[in-house]
């Protein structure tokens, strides 16, 4: 049976007709209406609410709402279904704050000091002079420009797609047989014919730029560099994001909507959307159209690439976990639908597995994992906790599942580092009074990751929290109490908060970041016991992605979520596959040596045995539960 | 030529844990049992004797149970609605201890008197079980455990999310705890920690890192066992205990103990197959490690410590 | 010695070729580590390291196969301990008749028949043991061996064996047993039958002794009978001949072991001794008195002993009581990880709350790891529910789903036609606030 749903709001007036059944989710989806289901539909944020004003539905869930939200009418889009008639309110869309900056160690990148633009870009520009063609030289446009090629530069053969043959003819005549030709001639020995990207009437100067982009698809965060590939400058950096988080926070809810009737087209234009604006955005500020960009390369996790490329993904959660591909051939911008110019080449870098991407093969480059003497651990905590073990002569991987908890999500009063987020808490030993530093200074709003480690720290250190993390209720402080979610310990009372209601850290909170830490920490153990290699015995911890910025190394090691090494021997590197993909984009070397990488890196499944399981549940403990691994939490707790 | 057999040499022991004080310890028992203080992997005699052999408990019930296994009604018959008679005939049948499990229809003061009158009737020492619900343990334990203080009972059951009452009346009233966790090595080290930093000596613990019966995870509680002791010969101090284990109680809540229609002929006879499945449940336990087995029935208890006394020579 | 993944990468090409079929040199070594895999799948490693690695890997115990109509393996341990890897050859149950019993085949043919059934395995003894007394030994063999197909062990001396072998040829038996008075005998009939031989001795040293002359005669395949009076006895001796075998690389004692626990004198006794047997290293265990129920115990034993530890913690998937619920109760559903039922069944329970726990087999994966994989999805939950038949258990046809998995819920509803698809907190703490509150 069809109902007539009309959907109502600011700038909203939309009515669809859907069958009983239908999720009033799908039906605003069909009727133009734009949700946002940063959980992908399942229950769990609590963004899609929506109210009832009349009509007959029926909520499979109302986990997320209050009881007087639910007598107000409210129910959650994705968990409420259609039974008959129904008139639907959308309240303004809560939107995503927007308040990335420009990577802040942007101004700092420098160009590799051996950079050479004529020895290690694959990318050519070349002045032709062409004799024109006359009665007596009946030669072909196409010839004579394969001509003219060979002799000026380094290539062997030389192919064109049809629509770049399409243009040489007017190309040639409109530069009165002068032009500037842009090839991807690849590496030496790659046994690719080198590829005519466009030809451009008149010459150019030499040093005038020459454009390509590098990008990093993170699964929240898309980045994207402008590079001079002349000079290897950075013009540009810019960074949004990944406007899939509207259909699934992790990669998991992304593969599944992905799945779904229509669901990887609307990915795939998603991140594309996502890319093509911060190009757009980017190319402004150096005044260039984007069509003056001739090569990107991409890093990203293996969901991410596929999504892009619109390549099913469902064999990547499904066990045995397979990625359909791991290192895609060369592309072109127009097949993929990037809108630099529609003959340049898309190089998207291999990946290992399915859950160890460019992203990492990226990281590790940049980190300097694989030439490193020594034994050195690389890391990038995100929702997935990738980590590399390695050195010069070998490297194995693993990736484990920390859940969203350091990004702030799934905890009560968890929040991204944004304004208002408690970034920094410290407790007094004695009368466990807090004291917080919060970003921007005003009143706050909830506490973000960096927040979570340092409070879960503080509060296990002064006997808030038994190693267990149980709330030591005997305590004589009000701040520990009886909650909502089981025992809790109050950060901040209500008068001093934005909402005006107490900000705590509550039972289920403090478990699902020790289970968070437990499973990164359980990633290291796994990696150490399956090669033999001692972690205490490892150089340096290399910490990519945004994480490692702001935390503070001390509290980390505090809760056992980094291994007890010394903090000089810990080196926080920022987004270190954007710089991966940034020195593959410059120069074929690095763009080899990432392939090596690729081919070099061990990845171990963790699910395969116990192994994992064991190193879990001794790492569910404050620090761990066989102290000894962490003897400067250790010596603290003596202090206490 | 004679062969050379190799003998593991480890730097660890698991400690000696004494249960029940008799009156010039402080208490009203007639005998004390110790249990642990090995130093090799269980009954290689070959490599050091086994200084103390497990022993049994019989498991008793503050009031006549409705759930159990009609085969142990039958044996145990009128002494099951009086803990004090049900007391005398499992120190009949051989308990070495008992265990006295209260129930939730107990009050404070139904406990204290159910506790008082088993202590009364049998010289055994005594652990004492919470019918099994947070707050009804503690609020039956702590009376007990004052009233009994000097005693050395055994107060059960602690676990992670519930530990704290149970220690701290035992630090007051001189008591041990028996500490529970779900099968695991890595959870029952964990419980040892948490409950030993609230002060409680290591040598007042029990650890039960719980088991499944023959059939049901057996097999994980038992090489849970064995890693563990195998920790605590390596050094670990937070594995050094001895440990209780609870045969009876996991047997006859198996289908094939409990019950005796419905079942596949494949099974054979009930009451022969009930006591198999406790013994040989029980004896897989002792074998990897168990110091303290919690048994039900008197023809498991009578097979059990024959083959204790088996194994304490070689 | 055993060398890590790290240790044998260093003796492999280092090329990763991925010829062997793992994606680089080190990944296969770790397989090999894990002897998970064969060194001849690669084709590039040289004589050098072939020769290093194959020391590693020889098998301590013999591999000892007992044949007729079916097979009965033992031997080929690596481990003293289960959860140090697994144990392999699960120990072959036999029953023992004897030349004198009367009616031997129906006997052995009511043995033979016993089947029984455990979490969907049929279980049944493998074999029998005949021993030569004062009765015909060769009718003996005959009238057992019309009665089953499978190996037998024969029970004799030198002189009464032949006449058993005769008719039992083309199998390959184990022959019971060589000591230091008949082994030459003993040895020479083993070697011309090729059959198995058990060796008998009072001490370790008399073992070593007879097994290394007997392998002179040609005789490979031999199993160890230890003697011992008492539990304490055996274990000792077991253990010591595994730890030789395993530790020392001692080969005078690298066979299986063989255990009669019927010894004991009683049948009571009988089982106890057999238990131990069965935990604690033997290879063939031969029972003197067969009942159904004592089969059934020692076949769980077994199959619960020699399970893979290494596979993660599993509940066995089902309908759980929790606090005696009656068809009122509310049903909840989860996966069969360990650590996740206990998590669910442990905070209901410990509340007094009465319920029936739906475990569903998600391959022993967590709630949000099983979603992620695609073991824990709508078809498999509507599966248990029907499998275990929830309905005949509860009045109202209604299911708890664990919060992490609401987004399950529709696809539920068409699988479940009929059932009220409730979701759940995502937390097992809060299941308590939530069953008192919204479940009525």
């Amino acid at each position: 049976m069809e109902h007539s749903v009309t959907f109502t709001g600011e700038n909203i007036n939309a009515t669809i007709a859907v069958p009983t059944g239908a999720l009033l989710s799908d039906a605003a989806r069909q009727a133009g209406v734009e949700i946002g289901q940063p959980c992908g539909g399942q229950g769990r944020c609590g963004r899609c609410a929506v109210q009832i004003q009349g009509g007959k539905v029926r909520r499979r869930s109302t986990l997320r709402l209050s009881p007087q939200a639910i007598q107000d009418g409210y129910g959650l889009a994705c968990q409420t279904v259609v039974e008959g008639d129904a008139t639907i309110y959308v309240p303004p869309q809560e939107k995503i704050e927007r308040t990335l900056t420009t990577d802040r160690v942007a101004a700092e990148i420098s160009v590799p000091p051996d950079y050479d633009y004529d020895a290690v870009q694959t990318i050519r520009r070349l002045n032709l002079r062409l004799k024109p063609p006359s009665m007596d030289d009946q030669t072909d446009d196409w010839s004579r420009l394969q001509t003219a090629l060979r002799l000026n530069g380094p290539f062997e053969s030389i192919t064109a797609s049809l629509p770049a043959l399409r243009k040489i003819g007017n190309s040639l005549r409109e530069g009165n047989w002068e032009v500037t030709a842009v090839l991807d001639h690849d590496w030496p020995n790659s046994g690719r014919p080198a590829r005519l990207i466009g030809l451009w009437p008149g010459l150019t100067q030499d040093r005038a730029p020459l454009w390509g982009i590098a990008v990093d698809i993170g699964t929240t965060t898309v980045s994207l560099w402008l590079v001079d590939l002349i000079s290897g400058q950075v013009k540009a950096q810019v960074a949004e994001y990944n406007s899939q988080i509207a259909r699934g926070e992790d990669v998991i809810s992304r593969i599944i909507y992905a799945s779904k009737e229509g669901g990887g087209q609307e990915m795939q234009r998603r991140v594309l959307d996502t890319i093509n604006a911060l190009l757009e955005t980017a190319c402004k500020r150096v005044q260039i159209t984007p069509q003056e960009v001739v090569k990107a390369t991409i890093a990203g996790n293996s969901t991410m690439i596929h999504l892009l490329l619109g390549i099913p993904a469902s064999s990547i959660r499904l066990s045995p976990f397979i990625t359909a591909i791991n290192h895609p051939p060369a592309l072109i911008a127009s097949e993929v639908g990037l809108h630099i110019h529609p003959e340049g080449s898309v190089d998207c870098l291999p990946g290992v597995a399915s859950y160890v991407g460019a992203d990492i093969t990226a990281g590790v480059l940049s980190s300097g994992l694989d030439f490193a003497e020594k034994v050195n651990l690389f890391l990038d905590v995100g929702t997935n906790g990738e980590m590399v073990l390695g050195n010069h002569e070998w490297l194995v991987t693993c990736a484990c599942s920390a859940g969203p908890a350091f990004e702030g999500a799934g905890v009560v009063n968890g929040m991204r580092a944004t304004t208002g987020a408690i970034e920094e808490v410290w407790i007094h030993s004695q009368t466990y009074e807090p004291d917080y530093r919060v970003i921007g200074g005003g009143k706050p709003k909830g506490i973000c990751g960096s927040g979570l480690i340092s409070l879960l720290a503080e509060a296990f250190l002064t006997g808030i929290l038994d190693k267990a993390g149980n709330v030591n209720l005997t305590l004589p402080t009000p701040r520990v109490r009886e909650g909502a979610h089981g025992a809790e310990y109050v950060v901040a009372w209500g008068a001093e908060t934005e909402s005006g209601e107490d900000i705590v850290l509550s039972r289920v909170d403090i478990d699902n970041l020790l289970r968070a830490k437990a499973a990164i920490y359980a990633g290291f153990t796994v990696l150490a016991e399956q090669t033999g290699f001692p972690l205490e015995n490892v150089a340096k911890v290399c910490v990519g992605g945004s994480f490692g910025k702001y935390i503070n190394v001390e509290k980390a090691v505090q809760i056992g979520l980094l291994p007890d090494l010394k903090w000089e021997q810990f080196e926080f590197l920022g987004n270190t596959a954007i710089k991966g993909a940034y020195l593959a984009l410059l120069d074929w070397r690095k763009r080899q040596q990432i392939a090596d990488i690729a081919n070099r890196m061990t990845y171990i499944e963790l699910s395969a045995d116990n192994t994992f399981y064991e190193a879990f549940t001794s790492a569910l403990f404050l620090p761990h539960t066989d102290l000894s691994r962490f003897p400067s939490v250790q010596a603290a707790l003596a202090k206490e | 030529m004679p062969i050379e057999i190799p003998k593991d040499k480890w730097p660890g022991s698991v400690r000696k844990v004494t249960l029940g004080a008799t009156a010039a310890e402080g208490g009203t028992r007639a005998k004390t049992v110790t249990v642990g203080g090995q130093t090799t992997m269980p009954y290689l005699q070959f490599e050091a004797p086994t200084p103390n052999p497990p022993v049994v408990a019989i498991e008793i019930k503050s009031r006549k149970p409705a759930d159990w296994s009609l085969l142990l009604a039958e044996t145990w018959g009128e002494a099951m609605a009086d803990a004090a008679q049900w007391a005398k005939k499992a120190e009949e049948a051989g308990a070495d201890l008992l265990v006295l499990a209260l129930t939730l229809e107990d009050t404070p003061e139904s406990a204290v008197k159910a506790v008082k009158s088993v202590l009364a009737a049998s010289g055994l020492p005594l652990i004492v079980w919470g019918p099994g619900q947070a707050e009804k343990d503690n609020e039956l334990l702590v009376p007990v455990a004052e009233a009994t203080k000097g005693e050395k009972l055994v107060l059960g059951i602690c676990e992670d999310k519930n530990y704290r009452t149970i220690v701290a009346t035992a630090l007051a009233n001189g008591h041990l705890v028996q500490a529970r966790t779900p099968m695991d090595v890595n959870l029952s080290k964990q419980l040892n920690i948490l409950i030993t930093d609230m002060g409680l000596p290591a040598d007042r613990i029990l650890m039960d890192p719980t088991t499944g019966a023959l059939g049901y995870g057996m097999e994980y509680g038992y090489s849970v066992m064995e890693r563990l002791r195998m920790a605590a010969l390596q050094g670990d101090t937070m594995t050094q205990l001895p440990m209780i284990v609870t045969p009876g109680f996991e047997a006859w809540k198996a289908k094939e103990a409990k019950v005796g229609e419905g079942v596949p002929q494949a099974w054979g006879d009930w009451l022969a197959r009930a006591i198999h499945w406790e013994t040989i449940t029980a004896i897989a336990l002792i074998e990897s490690g168990a110091d303290i087995v919690v048994l039900r029935h008197p023809e498991s208890v009578k097979r059990v410590k024959e083959a204790i006394g088996e194994l304490m020579t070689a | 010695m055993a060398l890590s993944g790290i240790q044998i990468y260093k003796l492999l090409p280092q090329t990763n070729c991925k010829e062997c079929g793992f994606p680089t040199c080190l990944a296969f070594a770790m397989k090999l580590a894990a002897k998970q895999v064969e060194l001849a799948a690669c084709p590039y490693v040289s004589e050098e390291s072939k020769k290093q690695l194959a020391e590693s890997a020889a098998p301590p115990i013999r591999l000892v196969t007992l044949k007729a109509g079916t097979e009965v393996k033992a031997g080929n341990e690596v481990v003293m301990f289960r959860h140090e890897k697994t144990f392999y050859n699960k120990p072959g149950l036999f029953v023992r008749v004897r030349a004198s019993d009367g009616d031997i085949a129906a006997k052995v043919a009511t043995i033979d028949k016993y089947t029984v059934n455990y979490v969907g395995m049929d279980f049944s003894v493998d074999g029998f043991a005949v021993e030569a007394d004062s009765g015909d030994f060769a009718a003996a063999v005959k009238a057992v061996r019309s009665a089953t197909k499978r190996p037998l062990i024969l029970i004799g001396d030198p002189a009464a064996l032949p006449a058993g072998l005769e008719a039992c040829s083309g199998e390959t038996p184990l022959l019971y047993a060589a000591d230091s008075s008949n082994w030459e005998a003993m040895a020479d009939l083993a070697a011309k039958h090729k059959a198995a031989l058990a060796v008998k001795g009072e001490s370790l040293d008399e073992l070593a002794d007879l097994t290394q002359k007997i392998q002179t005669k040609g005789v490979e395949d031999m199993v160890l009978d230890l003697g011992g009076k008492t539990m304490g006895e055996w274990l000792m001796r077991s253990t010591q001949v595994r730890r030789l075998a395993l530790k020392s690389n001692f080969r005078p004692l690298g066979y299986p072991v063989i255990a009669f626990p019927g010894k004991a004198g009683d049948p009571s006794k009988e089982s106890v001794y057999a238990a131990q047997a069965i935990a604690k290293y033997a290879g063939f265990v031969v029972l003197d008195s067969f009942t159904p129920e004592l089969a059934y115990a020692l076949l769980v034993l077994r199959e619960n002993i020699y399970t893979d530890p290494q596979k993660p913690i599993q509940v066995q998937p089902g309908v759980y009581e929790i606090n005696n619920p009656t068809a009122d109760a509310p049903a909840l559903v989860t996966t069969n990880f360990s650590i996740t039922y206990f998590a669910v069944a442990n905070e209901v329970e410990g509340a007094g709350l009465p319920a029936w726990l739906v475990v569903t087999d998600a391959d022993g994966m967590s709630v949000l790891t099983a979603w992620a994989a695609g073991k824990f999805d709508a078809e498999r939950i509507a599966k248990a529910v029907k499998e275990f038949d929830l309905a005949s258990k509860v009045n109202k046809k209604r299911i708890v789903l664990p919060g992490h998995v609401a987004v399950l819920s529709g696809e539920l509803e068409e699988e479940l036609a009929g059932w009220e698809i409730r979701v759940g907190p995502r937390e097992a703490v809060d299941l308590p606030a939530f069953m008192k509150q919204a479940l009525n």
